[in-house]
């Protein structure tokens, strides 16, 4: 009789044991890959949708490469272009990975194009933010190009991206938006580092609701580092007391470039970022306000650089970028 | 309550906590890497 007690409770035990590990990892995975949109912002894509065309070229490099979608109507007279840069922080990543957001805007009537871009590493590392901005700006002519050889004409265009992507379209649209060959609308994107300020870098990550004081008795050499690989010019541990590097990343810092003509612009980031700088979107949204341009700055209290913990921020994100194309990009 | 009323009772707890376990441990790991707070925002 004891005998048999004993077994049963050792089978609730294992029971007790394996609920449990089998709860907890379907609840693990069930997080990570459940939608929490239901769909809302994605398209189911087929031929009644759009056409992709890939792997098309606008320049020698292995990476000038862009592939374009191009939506199932092609009886409009003009189309609208958006541009979506995949983000991999300027060393990774690749323009496929951003696929779904491009059917998604090619859904709305837009063509969409994801470019690639040369990317800092081992294989060129000579390549760096402000080399991966250029190549953007000479890659939209053939875009437009390709486009217009499809049979759709583009009369104005929108740029955006994540993360790396986000930063290289702000350049596009804050920087180079005036050599554009349409006018450029506005501007979307999350996540993507706006400026190089030195105390925004410093303890990134850490409580948002803290300012960030430099003390010029630490090492900031490994900061000096990362700004001169990112700007691609040389900067050193001294230009932070003088101010001098402001000079030297003013190129690669899109909030730096906003005045009176900028584009209408939607931004999301995350104030835990420990990836870029989240008081760097401080600056973005004060440059904007200051210039009066309209724009939506969404703060994920609770998020870093995935903005994952704040879906509801998230999906006003994506709301809002649809308001704004339909009011600055309005579809035939 | 019986003993079976019991460790059912015992078992849908057990389900419960290794659920919410699971979405936080997700969650500290994905702010671990990229940054946030683990409460708050989403539910878990």
């Amino acid at each position: 009789m004891k005998k048999e007690r004993a077994r049963g409770k050792m089978m609730w035990g294992f029971i007790y044991v394996g609920a449990f590990i089998a709860a907890f990892s379907i609840s693990a995975v069930a997080k990570m890959k459940i939608d929490p949109f239901g769909g809302k912002y994605e398209v189911r894509w087929d031929s009644t949708v759009g056409t992709n065309y890939t792997d098309l070229s606008y320049g020698d490099g292995t990476a000038n490469k862009f592939d374009l979608y191009v939506p199932a109507d092609s009886g409009k007279e003009n189309y609208g272009l958006v541009v979506y840069l995949h983000p991999g922080g300027f060393t990774g990543g690749d323009k496929s990975g951003d696929a779904e957001m491009l059917q998604w805007l090619c859904g709305k009537g837009y063509v969409a194009a994801s470019i690639n871009y040369t990317l800092f590493g081992e294989e060129n590392p000579n390549a760096n933010v402000y080399t991966q901005s250029v190549e953007i700006r000479e890659s939209i002519p053939f875009v437009i190009a390709e486009a217009e050889k499809l049979g759709y004409h583009i009369d104005k265009m929108a740029v955006s991206g994540g993360s790396a992507g986000h930063a290289l379209a702000m350049l596009y649209a804050y920087r180079d938006a005036a050599r554009s060959p349409v006018p450029v609308k506005m501007v979307f994107g999350a996540v993507g580092p706006s400026c190089f300020y030195l105390e925004d870098w410093i303890n990134m990550g850490a409580d948002p609701n803290k300012p960030n004081s430099v003390d010029f008795n630490e090492d900031y050499s490994g900061m000096a580092k990362l700004f001169s690989v990112m700007s691609g010019k040389q900067i050193t541990s001294d230009m932070f007391e003088t101010g001098a590097y402001l000079e030297q990343v003013k190129d690669i810092s899109a909030a730096m470039w906003i005045d009176e003509n900028s584009v209408p612009t939607v931004c999301a980031y995350g104030a835990w970022d420990k990836v870029q700088a989240f008081g760097a979107s401080k600056r973005l949204d004060h440059a904007l306000t200051k210039y009066n341009i309209p724009h939506e700055y969404i703060v994920c209290q609770h998020s870093g650089h995935g903005l994952q913990n704040d879906n509801a921020k998230y999906g006003e994100y994506m709301d809002k970028i649809s308001e704004y194309l339909n009011t600055y990009m309005p579809v035939e | 309550m019986t003993q079976i009323q019991r460790r059912m009772l015992i078992l849908a707890v057990v389900i419960l906590i290794a659920a919410v376990l699971g979405r936080l441990a997700v969650r500290a790991v994905m702010n671990l890497l990229l940054g946030g707070t683990l409460f708050g925002g989403n539910f878990l």
